[in-house]
């Protein structure tokens, strides 16, 4: 037994150190930092004075925040409802007989794996581009007029587009697993007694898909939460107003960026907290919503 | 077992069944189709001139195929230096997290003692925590103590991957028998050493998905490198591209960018092309539980 503990402890030590060191130390400061008022990350903590909320209400009141929090929303609101439908059109047609299955799966979840500054760039620089693009290259070859696909008030959809494309495969491969689970004979019953695929689907696949649905919602949440990437790639130079996410607002107050001078870490701290209890709120309120049942097969 | 099923299963061609599925497959055949055209687009772009890019007229190679962008990119455009950034980050780190996550796993799957619980469910929550709220503390201590460099990246991409490998090994070890353990103490062997030289091999496929995976997210890792590679010799391929990017904006040399696209994509899609059976299975049947 005396063997066993200094086995645990030396086998544990490493570990459990590199989640001290950049989880909890960090999280909760963070968490402290968020109520005082701290100009530079680099501040020790003897600089910081107490601010009470006021970081949370400056934060509240920048029209910046709003807009990206607005960004989020709908970025959250119609890219998730697109992204989990089409996904999961694409699990109910892979297990649907189809052949060459596994190929179709392996070249849908592909964005997954490459770099998100690679694809957003493949993106930037030929499917949107003005002169060459492919989407302007089609819509030339149908007699339509070319569209300015990176103008400002097609940015933000664009963007998300792009960002669907990417995302699609994982939650393609979340339905499919969730599908494959559900034993055949019920949709063989169902068949016998005269259900269509239709009510099939509706009858059968969805309701037994409940807790996969939740799964795929909170981690398109934490996805949009943390959106980052595509919108540094779409407007590199300047943060703009059409691109900007929750995230990225962080990164300027903390960081700096061209055209914003005054720095201000104990309020990017609060927008880290902000971000974070979203991620939680929605976690409980669906798993409220949609409750597991404990389903036997 | 299971594939040979399905290979005998698929024999039969029924043209009847085949056409029922006829809008499935155009659904599917429509997405791909998108996808390779824009994958071959970027591949023969990055062997054409800017002139010809611009011109719509990439797919012809007019006037041959020019390697030369690959050569500008990998050497006045620096994309060797990131490429061997992320390259030295993603198999340091990768080695690294298993020698960490592994022994840690072991011991939480084996061995009842207090904390236990605990430790498990901080590495769970550890998991969903964004990066936002973890970098500016970081980003504070680093710079008082004028921490810096490559070591610096190596530490966070291992720590930050930690909770994630050892939760993923967790499952693994506990499905081991504990006769292994019970046959090596009559033999003499010590518990640390029957880790090392039994249970740890025992898990042999279960550590080459995780380390996959690792691979992918350190080589793809943009938001903590965009913050802590201060000079340009510490960028990794993510960013590192997009400082590309931006200076194409000016000097116009698309070839050279499309080229820059291709070696930063081109390793993580070659490991797909080879792995993505295990890539598949290790989404679906590890982390992730419905």
């Amino acid at each position: 037994m005396k063997k066993n503990k200094t086995m645990i402890v030396c086998f544990l030590a490493p570990a459990v150190f590199t989640f001290v060191a950049v989880f909890l130390y960090p999280v909760l400061r963070t968490l402290i930092m968020s109520f005082f008022q701290v100009e530079s990350v680099t501040a020790s903590t003897s600089e910081w004075t107490f601010y009470g909320f006021n970081n949370y209400i400056t934060m509240f009141n920048s029209s910046s925040w709003q807009t990206s929090m607005l960004n989020m929303l709908k970025i959250w609101l119609v890219g998730g409802a697109v992204v989990l439908a089409l996904s999961l059109l694409f699990a109910v047609i892979l297990t649907s007989g189809i052949r060459f299955k596994n190929f179709f799966r392996a070249a849908i979840y592909l964005p997954n794996v490459i770099s998100a500054v690679a694809l957003a760039t493949m993106w930037i620089y030929y499917i949107f581009s003005k002169k060459y693009g492919l989407l302007n290259t089609v819509l030339d070859g149908l007699g339509l007029d070319k569209v300015n696909w990176l103008g400002s008030n097609m940015k933000f959809w664009s963007m998300l587009i792009a960002f669907m494309f990417g995302a699609v495969g994982y939650y393609m491969l979340i339905f499919l697993s969730g599908i494959e689970r559900i034993p055949k004979d019920i949709y063989e019953a169902a068949t016998i007694d005269g259900a269509g695929k239709l009510q099939q689907f509706t009858h059968i696949t969805m309701p037994l898909l409940k807790s996969v649905f939740k799964t795929n919602i909170t981690f398109w949440s934490v996805n949009t939460i943390t959106f980052f990437v595509w919108s540094k790639m779409f407007s590199p130079v300047d943060t703009e107003a059409t691109t900007i996410a929750p995230v990225v607002y962080l990164y300027d107050i903390v960081f700096g960026t061209k055209g914003v001078v005054h720095r201000d870490a104990g309020q990017g701290a609060a927008v880290g907290v902000t971000l974070c209890l979203c991620v939680v709120i929605i976690y409980f309120v669906f798993n409220k919503l949609i409750k597991d049942e404990d389903i036997e097969y | 077992m299971a594939k040979a099923k399905a290979k005998k299963y698929r024999e039969p061609f029924n043209l009847k069944k085949e056409i029922k599925l006829l809008p499935g497959y155009l659904v599917l055949l429509i997405w791909i189709v998108f996808t390779v055209v824009m994958v071959g687009w970027i591949l023969a772009a990055s062997l054409s001139t800017s002139k010809e890019i611009s011109q719509g007229a990439v797919l012809q190679f007019q006037s041959g195929f020019h390697f030369e962008n690959y050569a500008l990119a990998w050497g006045s455009y620096n994309v060797s230096k990131f490429f061997m950034n992320s390259l030295l980050y993603a198999i340091v780190s990768c080695v690294l997290i298993i020698a960490i996550s592994a022994p840690a796993a072991y011991v939480l799957s084996r061995f009842k003692f207090i904390c236990n619980r605990l430790i498990k469910t901080g590495f769970v929550v550890a998991m969903s925590v964004p990066a936002i709220m973890i970098i500016m503390p970081i980003f504070a201590l680093t710079s008082t103590y004028q921490i810096s460099g490559r070591g610096l990246l190596i530490f966070l991409y291992i720590c930050i991957n930690v909770p994630f490998t050892t939760t993923y090994l967790l499952g693994f070890f506990s499905t081991l028998s504990k006769a292994y353990e019970e046959a090596a103490a009559i033999d003499g062997c010590s518990p640390m050493k029957t880790f090392w030289k039994i249970m740890f091999p025992l898990v042999q496929p279960a550590l080459i998905t995780v380390t996959i995976f690792n691979f992918l997210a350190v080589w793809n890792e943009f938001f903590m490198a965009l913050i802590f590679a201060s000079s340009e010799d510490l960028t990794p391929v993510g960013v590192g591209l997009m400082q590309l990017v931006q200076a194409m904006q000016t000097t116009g040399n698309y070839g050279g960018l499309f080229a820059g696209v291709v070696i930063v994509f081109l390793p993580t899609f070659l490991l797909y092309i080879f792995l993505s059976d295990k890539i598949i299975a290790g989404v679906t049947g590890g982390g992730v539980k419905g």
